[in-house]
Formats: structure tokens, sequence, C-alpha cells
């Protein structure tokens, strides 16, 4: 990364984590949106805590579709497991053509208003990318690496770990990055069902015309999305360099 | 040693590998020829048991394979394939490493047997134990793919075209180099080819099979001399015999008394790198130096023809 883009990346950073902590500092700007003197930033609840919410319930969400779509994937690619292969796919596919918004609806009469349904959401949706990535990152590796894994004596547990996971890691990475990037943006809808989130802001805007709280949900989330995105593209460069293969090619 | 007894593979109603039985004696080099589809690789991998044989059995140094389990049986016979199968994630000193780490050896060993290694196989372990396996050339990477195969000191050997994938220059030099290491080291190896000259180069005795089944296994002299089939005739080439015949011999065999003009031919040169300069400088005779530079003798183009003939 050329120091340039890395100074963007810092400002960006510095941007956000001002704006969360401070955001009358910013009244200014935002004054010009808002009409019949309504307030220019969000006042009903603090905008750090709403991104932390934000933050928790994403990261949670991804650590379980994670944890199921790698296990899920490992087992399909087992010899034992092979069978399962179509299955599992057509389930977790269903899993992406349902809308969020559909799988709230659902779930809020079964589990109730709050974290819990858009948990619920975002686990579902965030699995496609991962299980994906997965596969193809398994499936990927060189039959005849895999031949002299075997042929050198390496058990079916140590040619997982040694060989096909740390193989297949930049593109589980390149799931991970994308299945978190989704699970930001469709987080707002939890705040629907009464979920704490950034999406409070911009609903809040949305109920009272108030344009300038709609930005500033819209905001937080975009950069947010934007930095972890660098942050775990950093990650997989990383596991990539040592392969010798050109980035692009698993982006 | 590695004996193969009776050994069959069959596939439903195919059968792969039949019957073939064959010894290799402990130091020798067997190398295991014939066309495509013939059935080498299979009987190759049925020696470490990555493929489970149908019928018959294998013995490793009078240890039946099948009482081994397999992955014991793996770290002690090591294995080459066509492409070598580097880690792509592990660095060069990381590759070599990797059967004394399942083996469990501590840093200091395997540290020392990876530079020991490295050295032996030419390649400089400042430059090259933290390269990975994507900078590394063809015959380098070949190096390593046999560096690592050798690092737990196993006896045997087992090599799957692991010439396949160079270019014919660099295929020559490390066929070469791999005939040095075994002498020196003194391993057991059971080499797979389709390539007739690297069998003749290497072989102390090739196995030729066709079709399942093991045609001859004898020394390359006698395939040449005494070919069981007309298949193996085929496969030996008959308007390259009396020359490989005559690869197979030293000048010290064709030395007669007497001295000639011109540069001297080392006595332990091949009768067909002397016929083949005799050819070259037009002449008939010339001299032999053994290998402190003294003149023993000469050798002529007839006393040379009178070895690549037939023994009928």
């Amino acid at each position: 990364m050329s120091g340039r883009s890395f100074a963007l990346r810092g400002a960006a950073l510095l941007l956000l984590v001002l704006f969360v902590t401070a955001p009358q500092l910013f009244a200014f700007a935002f004054k010009p949106l808002t009409t019949n003197d309504a307030p220019a930033i969000y006042n009903q609840g603090s905008l750090l805590a709403l991104t932390l919410s934000h933050l928790r319930i994403v990261f949670l969400a991804t650590l379980a579709s994670t944890i199921l779509a790698v296990g899920l994937g490992i087992f399909v690619t087992r010899p034992s497991g092979q069978e399962f292969l179509p299955l599992s796919r057509s389930l977790v596919n269903i899993g992406q053509t349902f809308p969020p918004i559909a799988v709230l609806a659902i779930a809020v009469p079964l589990v109730g208003f709050g974290e819990k349904p858009t948990f619920i959401a975002l686990f579902l949706y965030g699995l496609l990318p991962i299980f994906e990535n997965t596969l193809t990152g398994l499936m990927e590796v060189s039959p005849q690496t895999l031949e002299a894994a075997k042929g050198m004596g390496m058990n079916p547990r140590q040619r997982l770990l040694q060989v096909e996971l740390p193989l297949a890691l930049p593109v589980i990475l390149a799931g991970i990055r994308l299945s978190v990037i989704i699970s930001l943006g469709t987080a707002t809808i939890g705040s629907t069902v009464a979920a704490k989130g950034l999406g409070e802001v911009i609903i809040a805007g949305l109920q009272s015309n108030n344009v300038a709280f709609v930005l500033q949900g819209g905001l937080v989330v975009a950069l947010l999305a934007v930095l972890i995105h660098d942050g775990l593209g950093m990650a997989e460069r990383m596991a990539t360099r040592r392969l010798g293969r050109p980035v692009d090619e698993i982006s | 040693m590695i004996e193969i007894d009776h050994l069959t593979k069959r596939y439903g109603a195919t059968t792969v590998v039949e019957d073939v039985s064959l010894r290799v004696d402990d130091g020798t080099i067997a190398v295991v020829v014939g066309t495509s589809g013939a059935g080498k690789s299979t009987l190759l991998r049925m020696i470490n048991r990555l493929i489970e044989p149908s019928a018959g059995r294998v013995l490793i140094d009078g240890e039946d394979t099948m009482s081994i389990p397999e992955d014991q049986l793996r770290h002690r016979i090591g294995y080459v394939i066509q492409g070598y199968g580097l880690f792509p994630h592990r660095n060069v000193a990381e590759n070599i490493a990797t059967v004394p780490r399942l083996l469990g050896w501590d840093k200091r060993r395997i540290a020392d047997r990876v530079e020991e290694l490295l050295d032996l196989f030419q390649l400089d372990p400042a430059e090259f134990a933290r390269k990975f396996p994507h900078e590394l050339s063809g015959g380098q990477q070949q190096r390593v793919g046999v560096a690592r195969a050798l690092a737990a000191k196993p006896a045997h050997l087992l090599m799957d075209e692991p010439f396949g994938a160079l270019d014919p220059v660099i295929r020559s030099k490390a066929q070469d180099d791999l005939l040095a290491i075994q002498r020196r080291l003194g391993t057991t190896i059971l080499l797979v080819t389709h390539d007739m000259n690297e069998a003749f180069q290497l072989g102390d005795r090739i196995a030729v099979m066709d079709r399942a089944r093991l045609l001859q296994y004898a020394t390359p002299a006698e395939l040449l001399t005494r070919p069981a089939e007309a298949f193996v005739e085929q496969l030996v080439g008959t308007a390259e015999r009396p020359f490989r015949l005559l690869s197979l011999r030293c000048v010290q065999e064709a030395l007669e008394p007497g001295g000639a003009e011109g540069e001297p031919i080392l006595v332990t040169d091949s009768l067909r790198d002397a016929l083949s300069r005799l050819i070259w400088t037009g002449r008939d005779v010339m001299p032999v130096a053994d290998s402190a530079g003294a003149l023993v003798g000469r050798v002529s183009v007839k006393g040379i023809m009178e070895h690549g003939r037939s023994l009928a």
C-alpha cells in the first residue's frame, strides 16, 4: 500500500472516531440540511454506543456464519461428507435468496423483537460467501501437493491443518470480508425490529423527515465498511504473499 | 530391499497391475519403464500403500508393508512425484523439514539436516533456505523435491517420473546428480519413467511393463542382448541397440596396448563417448588416460565395435 493511500485511510479512521465520539463538532456541516430548526446531530442516543452495538452484532453474526460455513465446507470436501455437497450447497443458497427483511418478518413472531431476529438474518445471509469461498479454496489445492503430503505420511488431520487450510486461507478470508461488508449494511434494517444499531439514526431521520440524521447514519456505516474492507484486505494480502500468487486472482 | 510379491491391482473388471513380482536389492536403482497406462505408477503407489493392492504383498527389508501403519510406512520411504508437489506456502527449508517435523525431531537436528541436504544438492543455504517454491527454477524445485524425500534418511526412495517436468539439458544433469547422490548415500531406489534413455542411464536393473504385466526384469545389457518379448525389443529400439550397449561399457573393457595421436579419453568414460569422439575427429585410434592423467593404452574403432555386437 502506498504512503498516500495509507494517509487517506488514516484520515478516514480519524474522521470516524471523531464523529462518533464528539458529533457536535460537525454540527455546522449538517445544519444546512435541516428544516424548521430541527436538531442537526442525532440526539436520541449516543452515536458511539450505537456504532459499538452495530459492530457487535455484525461481529457475532459473522463469527457464527464463519464457524458454520467453514466447518461445513471442510466436512463436505472430506471423503465421508462428499455426498452432502449438493444438499449443503442448496441449503446455503436458500439462506442467501431469502431477503433479510423477510427473515426478520418470520423471526420476530418466533424469537421476539430485539437483536435475536437481526442476528438470525445476518447469520443466514452471511453463510453463502464464506461457504462458497471455503469450497473453492479447499478444492483449488493442487492434487500434486495433496499427493505429496499423503505420500510423505501426513494423516488426514495433518493434511487439513498444515496444507489445505493454510493454502485455502486467502480465499476463505475473501469470503469473510464479503460477508462482513454485506452484514454491515444489512444490519441497519435490524433497527426496524428494535435491535440497537446505526439503523436507528437513519430511521429516526426518515420518520422526522430529517436528512441530516439519515446522512449521519449512512456516513458512519459507510466509513466502517470502507475501513473494515481495507483491514481485512490487508490480512488477505499477507496470507497470499507467501503463496506467490497475484492478489487479484482471489479477489 | 524392496520385494514385490505377486502384486495385483484390479478396478472392477480391469486389471491395472497383474501378478508382478520383482526385487530391488539394497543400494541399487531399479527403473520401471513402459508406455503410459501400463500400470507403472500404480505399481509404485502400491509400495507405499497410496493404493491398496487387490492381491499379493510388498516387503520392505523383509517386513510386510501391511503390518506397518500407513503413515509410519510412508515416513520410512521417500517419495518424489512428477511436478514435485512442493508446499507453496512453505519455504525451501520448511519443505525439506516436512518428514523430520512429522517425526518430531528437535529443532537443532532439523536445522542441521536441512543445511546438510541443501549443501548436498548444491543449493546455498543462505540464498535458498528462505525462498518459496514459486521463486525457484524447475531444476531447483526438482532438487528440493528430492532433498525433501531424503530428509529423514529413508533407506528407500520411490520416484514417479521425477525428471518429467525438466527440459532435456537440465534433465541429464539432474539424472547425473541423482546417480552421484545415490551412490554416495546407498539409497535403494525404484523409479518409474516412460523414457528409455533415462532407464538405461540410471537403472542397475530395468523392469519393462506393458498392459499391466511385467514383461522382463533384467540388467540393461541383458535387456539389449536377450529381450524376452518382441515388445521389449521394440521398446528398447532396434536401431539404438548397439549404441546403448556401448554406453553401458567403459573404455577399460576395450583397452588395447600401444599409443596414439590426439587428446586422450578417460578409462572410465563410456565406449559410446569414445566412438563418438573417434567419428568426430576422423581417427581410427585414440589414446587412453587414467584418472591421474597417465597414458595407459589406446582404443580403436574396430575394438569398440566388438563390444556393440549382438551375442548371438
